[in-house]
C-alpha cells in the first residue's frame, strides 16, 4: 500500500513537473541572475523615495514611499468605484504576484488611488478585501495634490470625470528596492512575463 | 488756567480722535475701492525673502465646454477664483529661487526637472543678460515640479485645465477684426521670438488677464490628463489611440485647430520637462 501510494506521488510529481516545464525555465533565469550593482549617485538622485508626501494605507496607517525601502515594487493606480477596467488591471497585479510563487513576500504591490474624495482608507480596505488582496499589498489614498504628483511621476494620465469617475491610462511600473523606475507595461491583460523577469532582478 | 489747559487738551485729544476716525473709515474705503479694482494679493510666506506682490484679477464662475468629448459630455462648473495677471517673471521666479535654494539650477533635484532647467540664467541667482532674459519676461525652462513649489511659496496653486481654458476663452479687449482662434492660429504658425517680449505685450481679455496666449505656453495643474479616447473603460485600445495618428479624436469643435494643437502639446509634456516657451501662472481660491 506505501508502496503503492508511493508510485502514485512520484508519477504526480513527474506529471506536475512536466507541466511547469515553463515555469522551471522562468525560474532558471533566478538561478542565474546576476546580483544588481548597486545603483549609482545618479541613478539614486530619481528614486520616487524622495518623495515626501503622505499617504493612508487601507489599515489607516500614514505612509511615505521610502517605506517600501529594500523590496522591489509593483505599482499601479486604480479607483475602486471604477467598474471594469480597475478590476482587471488589479488581478493583472495579483496574477504577477502569483506566478512569482513563494518569493511573492519579497515584493511591494502598491495600488494607489486617484480618489482622493471617495476612495478614504475604509474604502480601500473593502476593495482589499473583496478582491482578496494579501498582505504583500498595499492600498493608498492621499490628497489631490498628492495623487496628481504621483501620476506625473509614474506618467499616469487621469481625468476626473463629472460623475466622479476617472479616465485614465493603465500602468504598471516596477521601481527597485532603491525606489528608481525600471520598467512599465501600458494596457490591460498584457503578457507579463518581461515584467515579471524585471522584478525578479532585484530580490 | 489750569483748568482751561485741560479743556484745551480734552478738545484737542476729541478732534484728533475725530480726525484718526476719519483717516480710519477712508483709508477702508480707499481700501476697498483698491480691492474691488485689482484683487491684489500680498504673498505672505516668502521664508524670509522680500514680500512679492503680484496683481491677480478675479475670474468668475462659469462654464467650460470640455474641448475633448467624454462619455458624459456636460459642461464642467468652473468656480470663481483669482488668477495672475501675468505669467510669472524671470525677477519673481529668482526671489523664488533666493529664498528656496533646492530649487537653483545647480541644486535642483533631476527627479523634478530636466537639465534645461532654467538653462537661460547666467547662474544660480543672476538672470543674466541673454535673449530670453529680461527680468520682466515670463520665466520659461521650469518644470510643471517647479511651477508648483512656486505656487504653494506663493501661498497659491497652479489652475486646472477647466480653470485655464475658461479664463482663457475670455474675450479680448481689442484684437481687432481677429477672432480668438485666428489670433492664437497666427502666433502658433510663428517660430519661437529670438528674444522673448515682457509680459504685457501680447493682448488682455475680458476679465483683465494679460499674454493667456501669444507669449509662452503655460503649465496647468493636470497637464496629464486623459488626452487618449473619450473613455478609457471598456477599452484596452487606448495605447494605440494615445498618438495623435490615431486620427480624430472626439472634440467639440472641428474647427477649433487652436485647441487641438494646445492639448496635444500638454498632452506631449512630462512633469520634469523644461522648455523655452513653457512658463506658467497661479491661481488662487476666493
Amino acid at each position: 500500500m506505501t508502496t503503492r501510494f508511493f508510485l502514485f506521488s512520484f508519477v504526480l510529481l513527474f506529471t506536475l513537473s512536466a507541466c511547469n516545464t515553463k515555469k522551471e525555465e522562468s525560474k532558471s533565469i533566478v538561478n542565474t541572475k546576476v546580483a544588481q550593482p548597486t545603483p549609482s549617485e545618479k541613478e539614486l538622485s530619481e528614486s520616487l523615495y524622495q518623495i515626501q508626501d503622505t499617504f493612508q494605507t487601507q489599515d489607516n496607517q500614514p505612509f511615505t514611499l521610502s517605506q517600501l525601502k529594500g523590496k522591489p515594487t509593483v505599482i499601479s493606480m486604480i479607483f475602486t468605484h471604477c467598474a471594469f477596467v480597475c478590476p482587471r488591471l488589479t488581478s493583472d497585479v495579483q496574477d504577477i504576484e502569483k506566478k512569482l510563487g513563494s518569493d511573492a513576500d519579497k515584493v511591494n504591490f502598491v495600488l494607489v488611488s486617484f480618489d482622493s474624495e471617495r476612495d478614504i482608507p475604509a474604502k480601500l480596505k473593502e476593495f482589499a478585501n473583496k478582491h482578496e488582496l494579501d498582505k504583500n499589498f498595499i492600498l493608498l489614498h492621499g490628497s489631490e495634490n498628492t495623487v496628481r504628483n504621483m501620476g506625473v511621476l509614474l506618467d499616469v494620465q487621469f481625468e476626473k470625470d463629472e460623475d466622479g469617475n476617472f479616465a485614465h491610462s493603465n500602468i504598471i511600473t516596477v521601481l527597485d528596492p532603491y525606489g528608481i523606475i525600471r520598467f512599465r507595461k501600458e494596457g490591460l491583460g498584457q503578457d507579463h512575463t518581461q515584467t515579471i523577469q524585471e522584478i525578479r532582478k532585484y530580490y | 488756567m489750569k483748568s482751561s489747559q485741560q479743556l484745551q487738551s480734552k478738545a484737542g485729544r476729541q478732534s484728533l480722535f475725530i480726525l484718526r476716525i476719519f483717516i480710519f473709515t477712508l483709508s477702508i474705503f480707499f481700501l476697498q475701492i483698491a480691492d474691488l479694482q485689482s484683487h491684489p494679493t500680498t504673498i505672505s510666506k516668502t521664508n524670509g525673502s522680500k514680500p512679492l506682490v503680484k496683481k491677480m484679477v478675479l475670474v468668475p464662475a462659469g462654464w467650460y465646454q470640455p474641448f475633448l468629448k467624454r462619455a458624459t459630455n456636460k459642461p464642467i462648473a468652473v468656480k470663481a477664483l483669482k488668477m495672475d495677471e501675468t505669467t510669472v517673471t524671470n525677477a519673481e521666479f529668482l526671489t523664488f529661487v533666493k529664498a528656496n535654494p533646492i530649487w537653483r539650477k545647480t541644486k535642483v533635484n533631476p527627479l523634478f526637472a530636466d537639465k534645461n532647467y532654467l538653462a537661460h540664467w547666467k547662474s544660480d541667482l543672476e538672470i543674466g543678460t541673454g535673449n530670453l532674459n529680461n527680468p520682466n519676461a515670463p520665466v520659461v525652462n521650469v518644470s510643471w515640479f517647479a511651477a508648483r513649489a512656486y505656487a504653494q511659496w506663493a501661498g497659491k496653486r497652479l489652475p486646472t485645465v477647466p480653470e485655464w481654458e475658461h479664463a482663457g476663452n475670455g474675450k479680448p479687449k481689442d484684437l481687432k477684426n481677429k477672432t480668438l482662434i485666428a489670433y492664437i492660429l497666427e502666433w502658433y504658425s510663428k517660430p519661437n521670438p529670438t528674444i522673448l517680449p515682457p509680459v504685457k505685450s501680447t493682448y488682455q481679455n475680458q476679465y483683465g488677464l494679460w499674454d493667456m496666449n501669444g507669449l509662452v505656453w503655460q503649465w496647468v495643474f493636470d497637464f496629464n490628463s486623459f488626452v487618449a479616447s473619450s473613455d478609457s473603460r471598456g477599452s484596452n485600445t487606448d495605447e494605440a489611440l494615445m498618438f495623435c495618428a490615431a486620427g480624430s479624436l472626439g472634440v467639440q469643435n472641428k474647427e477649433d485647430y487652436a485647441s487641438y494643437i494646445r492639448f496635444s502639446y500638454r498632452g506631449s509634456l512630462k512633469g520634469k520637462y523644461c522648455i523655452p516657451n513653457l512658463g506658467f501662472r497661479c491661481v488662487k481660491d476666493l
